[in-house]
């Protein structure tokens, strides 16, 4: 037939497509030979590893096969490979992939067969989960009880399963991620949509194989009318892969079946693209909005794999007195809904989205979060935080693999297939169902006819045949006098002696009549139907049509497809309110931001602490910690904790060495510090702002800030590379025309022109500021600007001093320096109160350059 | 019948009442009030060098084993005449109760000695007593028995320096037994010269002629380090914490050494003013308050709170070893034993001003703190694990120790390794069966849960922290990773019990992945053996044979089945077997079938173990796609 071969082409096209696809090596094949009951498995020889070769069975009648305890040996990778190797196809063919056919996991088909063969009907009384879970569990599926309840329960969840398959009664559990209750209290029966999934299969439609212990027999497939795997979708991890299958539409999905039978009938062929045009894309159960364009959309579909972006949908409500409300309608497919308000209560707790003022869960039914936003606020700016930050927008990575019937009608061969494949399996499938079922019912009739032609040969002997009977020895005697006397066989016989005395009455014979030429009719009629394939096509066309008629009209899609164009994109930063403000650094090293902090000496310290640094700045901009050993951490400003209290150790920032410590911060709001990037074309010159840091050996080094206004890792950035022993003392910002003045334990004293001081472009370890004597070290340094700024010493006999440009020679670098006093050394340098960050000029906080 | 009026009052007059009742000042006459004697006066000496008058202490104890003389080089105590009592001042300090010049705090910031009893009554309780002075010039002597004294205060002679002497005889009236224990005054000098950074202590021993110094520059710290030493206690971390305050304005001191350890218990040793307070007090509460809050606030701030256990305050201190040291000035104490501290705000102030200190010293010594909450976490762990344990038994080694074992196992009853199986079995269904089923003597069950940690995609600290896996190295006990010995494995061998279904296969490999990572000694001394259960259930008629292969199964049917109805079962699960049968087809040595596992080509097996195990699927997918053909009988 020419149809038929034109669809075995086209299937042996798919096949050698999909291996490409699926990357599957030549010659891997899941067929398997042996089925379970055929016991005459052996092991090949070539893979000894899990047979006893070699040990003689000791033959003892009562042994079981002796070994003395020793055995065979086993090498540890063939020993694991071979279990391993059993243990992955058995999760891939029977645990963890659906099959195409009917889109079920053999759990799911084994609870949807035993509630079927217990006529647990969408017209029967509810009967209790744990008594369905127990047959299956006792007839079909020797797992755990709790695997068998929750895959019960997830096909009877209406925001999980597109087309629920059972019908719950009690609590199944919730969107809210509420765990149904207990097995023993919940009721179940299967939904009216399974009449179409398990109606035909008494009729002989598929093959049954026996259970696991070869009591009873479970069908390998369900005579599915629904194509299940892309209505319901499904989920499943086994091994090296992998399946999620999103739910789809049921009338889309039915159209484009419809679709692609009638090209093949006239010999045509839909590809997976052309489909698209029926099946726009998922129909997720919980609705929302896919945002993939039509042609993401068909990739995905011929692909088998691909993102699909799904987001919630969102209503504007009205303003009322201040506020702004805008509801949210539906959430993304397996989003927690209780959990989604979480981690929005969340951004608005932590003030990550200041507009957003509040979230409340108003639904009742339907899925309806209402969030209150500042009337000025900009509805799209905080949407789009939210899509970006919590799961209101979500992914589902599509992964089109499932299980593809193979030669062996039990197993089935793991593959990802495209669209086109799915639903040309489906129609094969259907046509496969009709056909045995054709054949199944024409079987009947044939019977029925041959014994309502015995009926009709003897019905005028009736008489006589009574009297045979009535002088024969039994059943077995009269039989045998029957068939000598009349043109009879055994079977037919056999229904004339099982006739009911009512039949033998005068009109009986017109009812055989009647009855026989109806069934001669239909056997012709199938027979012709069996002898055209073209007329089963039509004969599945009908019934795919029937169910969409039934099932397909009354559902329309809930998930709306809307790509969205020219959407404003925003950028980190935008989502940051730029606002000033005040960062304060303890000695300590803990850190904190306020809005303003008015007098640093007043802030809340710990005992024993004190402040290092006091200064303003963009919650946009960065600011810059250096650590004596010589790494600079940087973070941006709104990530630092805004309290009032202490703050927070800058160890939770950022990992800390053990021993190091912060001696110097600044903010690099370009307002507050300057211009602190290099000219690009003569990057070896400092900027007009750059810094300068001085080490306990006396070397000192001036280098860039530009490379610190991104934010570090915890690690921190290197700075200044440092000798055994040495320790940063102060890093400090300086424009180049400052005077360096520094002091050593020892009382000297060196005053230099910072630019006699090296701009290095890398990290470094700078040049020798002060020679040092034995055993003396840098107490502190500091850069002035005008000839009164001085550097602060105590001496070891308590007394002050400043030391001034002004008053002190100024020298070149590398000098030994000046001694201070005739003896006696310095104790300690007195660090200027650090005072409240002075205004910034420049009034928008959104100004600072980064 | 007698009157009783106010003739019967007796009132006691000057050190009396001391000689009558000496259990109130000195807390009994046993052995520990005759050192007490010795610590008054020696606390004397003491508040002078801590308050910067007094270098060096000498402490002899003479010949007769019985009387001792303490000696410093401070001020001397005052030898000019009292205004009010017109007595020299040291005969009033030493004959007078609640005479002292430590109550102003003028010339002492803080000190040891604050009733102004102390010497008056080691003088009371003395039967000589003899005060030696140098002080502005000349050496003055004072003698005094029970208390009197003898003679004026005398002259005798010129004599540079300055320092008190006291040498006394306790009194054998009133004390039992007179002799001092050198051992107890050696332990007591020690301490003092720790808590007393730079003090030089010397002990004279005149009965065994030996004299000792005691001088420590490090102070505390040395301190801790000896401490350690002596209870053996390991460190879990280098480096003490080290806090010393100084506050000069309320003449309060406080010094703290710190250190977690290894060993179980808390050991902190406490002094208020350089007298240890045994009984603890407000300081030492002080002291738990701070740290607790400060390792709590390091934890929360870190986000290291352990999952699935809440952490205690006695997990916070165990382990940890301490010195707490105060000097406040106006102690109150318990009694004048002095071994409790009273007052209220020295709480307030040592927690004040730990926890700020300890939490800094932790934020900059991240390395440190880590090792800390370790160990903190360990031993919440641990406090958990030994509740959960109560059930656990305990078995005999070879070595006579008693050590922890797992819960669950069924441990066999022989206690040589020698000749004794370690059957690991999948879930407590099959671990009942074969539980019942065994030797007991020989064959040791322990069943593991559902499926084991992947462990080649597991850190070494996820795999510890795994319940089953760690269950399983307690029931080896050989350890693994660097610490594996094998000598110290608890059975001859170690036999893979699963179901010879799918996830008993998987967990078979599971578990041959654990071992070959982490003690993989185990397989190349032969010790792992994968038993083989049957395949097959064979009901002929009302009989049930099992049938481990296909040659099994046809020689079983030939022989029973003729003509009879057979059912066959692939088998499911150990649980399926009646104990019984599981000892005759698995467990018996005389019957079953064992696997040894064995590794020839070292390559080889850790190429196929990360292909299989590993994070990498597609070399699983590929593996599956490749050997598809080759896979036996599937489960289904």
């Amino acid at each position: 037939m020419a149809k038929k071969t034109s669809a075995k082409k086209s299937a042996g096209k798919k096949k050698t497509k999909t291996s490409k696809a699926s990357k599957a090596p030549k010659g891997a094949s899941f067929s398997r030979r042996n089925s379970k009951l055929d016991l005459q498995a052996t092991v090949e020889p070539s893979q000894g590893q899990l047979a006893f070769d070699g040990v003689p069975s000791s033959g003892t009648e009562d042994s079981f096969f002796g070994d003395g305890g020793n055995g065979s040996v086993v090498e540890l990778h063939e020993a694991a490979q071979a279990r391993y190797l059993n243990y992955a196809l058995s999760v891939i063919t029977s645990r963890a992939l659906p099959d195409v056919r009917d889109g079920l996991k053999p759990v799911q088909r084994r609870i949807l067969y035993t509630m079927w063969r217990q006529n647990l009907t969408a017209d029967t009384k509810f009967r209790k989960c744990a008594k369905v879970v127990g047959d299956v569990m006792g007839s079909f599926h020797p797992h755990g009880d709790a695997a068998i309840y929750d895959a019960l329960v997830r096909v009877a969840q209406p925001f999980l399963t597109r087309l629920p398959l059972v019908q719950g009664s009690g609590n199944f559990g919730s969107l809210d991620g509420d765990p149904p209750a207990a097995m023993r209290y919940t009721e179940c029966r299967l939904a009216r949509a399974c009449d179409e999934i398990l109606g035909e299969i008494g009729q002989r439609t598929v093959h049954f194989r026996p259970n696991y212990d070869a009591t009873k027999s479970e069908p390998i497939v369900l005579p599915s009318k629904i194509p299940n795997l892309l209505v319901n979708g499904a989920t499943g991890i086994a091994v090296g892969m992998a399946t999620n299958i999103p739910p789809h539409n049921l009338d889309e999905i039915m159209t484009a079946l419809i679709k692609m039978l009638d090209a093949q009938l006239s010999d045509r062929e839909l590809s997976t693209r052309q489909l698209c045009r029926w099946v726009q894309g998922p129909d997720f159960p919980t609705g929302g909005q896919i945002l993939n364009d039509a042609e993401e959309l068909k990739q995905i579909y011929e692909r088998g794999s691909g993102a699909i972006r799904l987001r919630a949908t969102v209503e504007s409500g009205k303003i009322k007195r201040g506020t702004k409300f805008l509801y949210i309608t539906s959430i993304p497919y397996m989003v927690n809904k209780a959990q989604l308000v979480q981690r929005i209560a969340e951004v608005v707790l932590s003030r990550q989205m200041p507009p957003l003022l509040d979230v409340k869960d108003i639904s009742t039914d339907d899925v309806r979060i209402q969030l209150s936003l500042k009337a000025e606020a900009d509805e799209h700016k905080v949407m789009a935080y939210l899509y970006k930050n919590t799961p209101l927008q979500s992914n589902f990575n599509v992964n089109l693999t499932c299980l593809v019937p193979t030669e062996n009608p039990e197993v089935g061969r793991p593959e990802r297939i495209e669209l086109s494949e799915v639903l040309w399996h489906f129609l094969h499938f259907r046509m496969e169902v009709v056909t045995r079922r054709l054949e199944n019912e024409l079987e009947g009739i044939s019977k029925r006819i041959h014994i309502l032609n015995g009926l009709e040969t003897v019905f005028d002997g009736l008489d006589q045949i009574l009297r045979i009977v009535r002088r024969s020895e039994g059943k077995a005697d009269a039989a045998k006098k029957i068939m000598a006397r009349f043109p009879l066989d055994a079977e037919q016989t056999d229904a004339i002696l099982e006739l009911k005395l009512y039949r033998l009455a005068k009109l009986e014979i017109l009812i055989v009549r009647r009855e026989l030429t109806e069934r001669r009719k239909r056997a012709t009629e199938i027979r012709r139907f069996l002898k055209k394939e073209e007329l089963r096509w039509k004969l599945v066309r009908q019934e795919l049509l029937e169910t969409q008629t039934r099932y397909g009209k009354t559902d329309s899609r809930r998930t709306r497809i809307e790509a969205v164009k020219n959407e404003p994109a925003f950028t980190a930063d935008d989502f940051i309110v730029a606002e000033d403000n005040h960062v304060l650094v303890t000695t300590d090293g803990w850190l904190k931001r306020q809005r303003e902090i008015k007098d640093p000496s007043r802030t809340r310290l710990r005992e024993g602490d004190s402040v290092m640094a006091c200064f303003a700045g963009s919650t946009r901009a960065s600011c810059v910690f250096f650590s004596n050993f010589g790494y600079a951490y940087s973070s941006r400003i709104i990530d630092l904790p805004a309290t009032t209290g202490y703050g927070v150790p800058i160890q939770k920032l950022f990992n800390l060495r053990d021993g190091e410590r912060l001696v110097s911060s600044f903010s690099l709001d370009t307002r507050v510090t300057g211009n602190i990037f290099a000219d690009e074309t003569r990057p070896d010159y400092a900027p007009e702002t750059h810094a300068i840091a001085v080490t306990s050996d006396g070397y000192s080094l001036r280098f860039g800030l530009e490379t610190f206004v991104e934010p570090s890792i915890r690690n921190g950035r290197r700075f200044a590379r440092l000798g055994t022993g040495a320790e940063i003392f102060g890093v400090e910002p300086i424009h180049g025309d400052e005077t360096i003045i520094v002091a050593t334990a020892k009382a000297r004293v060196l005053l230099c022109a910072a630019e006699e001081i090296n701009y290095l472009e890398g990290t470094g370890r700078g040049l020798i500021l002060i020679k040092l004597g034995k055993d003396d070290r840098v107490l502190g340094f500091v850069a002035a600007t005008t000839g009164q700024d001085g550097l602060s010493v105590v001496t070891s006999r308590g007394a002050k001093k400043t030391i001034s440009a002004e008053r002190y020679e100024v020298t070149s670098r590398a000098g030994r320096g000046r001694p201070l006093l005739k003896n006696g050394e310095l104790t300690e340098i007195l660090r200027p109160e650090v005072s409240a960050p002075a205004s910034i000029d420049s009034a928008d906080p959104a100004e600072t350059i980064h | 019948m007698t009157k009783y009026t106010a003739k019967d009052i007796t009132v006691l007059q000057g050190l009396e009442p001391v000689r009558k009742r000496p259990g109130m000042y000195i807390g009994g006459v046993s052995s520990h009030g005759l050192h007490h004697l010795v610590w008054e006066i020696l606390d004397n000496s003491v508040d002078e060098a801590m308050n910067g008058h007094a270098g060096s202490i000498k402490v002899t104890l003479h010949a007769d084993g019985s009387s001792l003389t303490v000696s410093d080089d401070g001020r001397g105590i005052p030898v000019d005449r009292h205004p009010r009592a017109k007595k020299p001042a040291i005969e009033v300090i030493l004959t007078t109760l609640h005479a002292g010049g430590k109550f102003d705090g003028q010339n002492y910031k803080t000190a040891g000695g604050l009733h102004g009893v102390g010497a008056s009554v080691v003088n009371a309780l003395s039967s000589s007593l003899i005060a030696t002075v140098k002080r502005d010039g000349y050496v003055h002597e004072m003698k005094f028995k029970a208390g009197k004294p003898i003679g004026k205060l005398k002259k005798l002679g010129r004599g540079g320096g300055s320092g008190t002497s006291i040498r006394f005889h306790p009194d054998p009236k009133i004390f039992p037994k007179t002799k001092f224990n050198i051992d107890v005054i050696r332990e007591r000098l020690e301490t003092t010269s720790y808590l007393h950074r730079g003090l030089r202590i010397t002990l004279n021993d005149e009965i065994a002629k030996t004299k000792q110094f005691f001088q420590h520059e490090e102070g505390l710290a040395a301190y801790l380090a000896s401490i350690l030493t002596d209870r053996r206690a390991k460190p879990a971390h280098d480096k003490p914490f080290i806090l010393e305050r100084d506050s000069d304005d309320a003449g309060t001191r406080l010094q703290i050494v710190l250190q977690w350890t290894e060993s179980t218990d808390e050991h902190l040793r406490s002094y208020v003013n350089g007298i240890p307070t045994a009984s603890g007090g407000s300081h030492e509460n002080g002291f738990r308050a701070g740290l607790g809050k400060a390792v709590r606030n390091y934890v929360e701030t870190h986000k290291l709170t352990p999952k699935g256990v809440s952490v205690t305050s006695e997990d916070l201190r165990e382990g940890l070893t301490g010195v707490l040291s105060v000097f406040i000035k106006e102690p109150q104490f318990q009694g004048q034993t002095k071994d409790r501290l009273n007052n209220p705000e020295v709480q307030q102030y040592v927690d004040a001003t730990l926890r700020p200190a300890l939490e800094l010293w932790l934020n900059h010594n991240r390395s440190i703190a880590e090792a800390i909450v370790a160990r903190i976490i360990l031993a919440a762990r641990a406090r958990e694990a030994s509740r959960a344990a109560s059930a656990a038994i305990t078995r005999k080694t070879a070595t006579k120790g008693r050590l922890m074992l797992p819960g669950k196992l069924s441990d066999c009853t022989q206690t040589r390794a020698a000749g004794t199986e370690l059957f690991i079995v999948e879930g407590d269904s099959a671990g009942g069966s074969a539980k019942q089923g065994r030797d007991r003597a020989r064959q040791a069950v322990l069943p593991l849960r559902g499926k084991v940690l992947n462990t080649e995609q597991a850190s070494l600290a996820k795999v510890l922290e795994n319940k089953e896996l760690a269950d399983l190295v307690q029931a080896l006990g050989c350890g693994l990773g660097k610490s594996f010995d094998l000598e110290r494995l608890r059975y001859q061998s170690v036999i893979l019990l699963a179901d010879a279904d799918a996830d008993g296969h998987h967990i078979t490999t599971l578990l041959l992945t654990f071992i070959y990572r982490h003690m993989p000694e185990l397989i190349r001394a032969g010790c792992i053996y994968i038993a083989q259960p049957p395949l097959y259930r064979l009901d002929v008629g009302k009989q049930t044979h099992w049938a481990a292969d296909e040659r099994d199964k046809s020689r079983i049917l030939s022989k029973y089945a003729k003509g009879k109805k057979v059912e066959i079962t692939r088998f499911k699960g150990l649980g399926e077997m009646m104990p019984k049968t599981l000892w005759q087809t698995t467990l018996n040595p005389k019957t079953r079938r064992l696997q040894r596992v064995c590794i020839s080509d070292a390559l080889q097996a850790d190429r196929v173990i990360s292909e299989l195990m590993g994070k990498d699927p597609q070399a699983r997918f590929n593996f599956i796609m490749e050997r598809a053909e080759e896979a036996e009988e599937l489960d289904v």
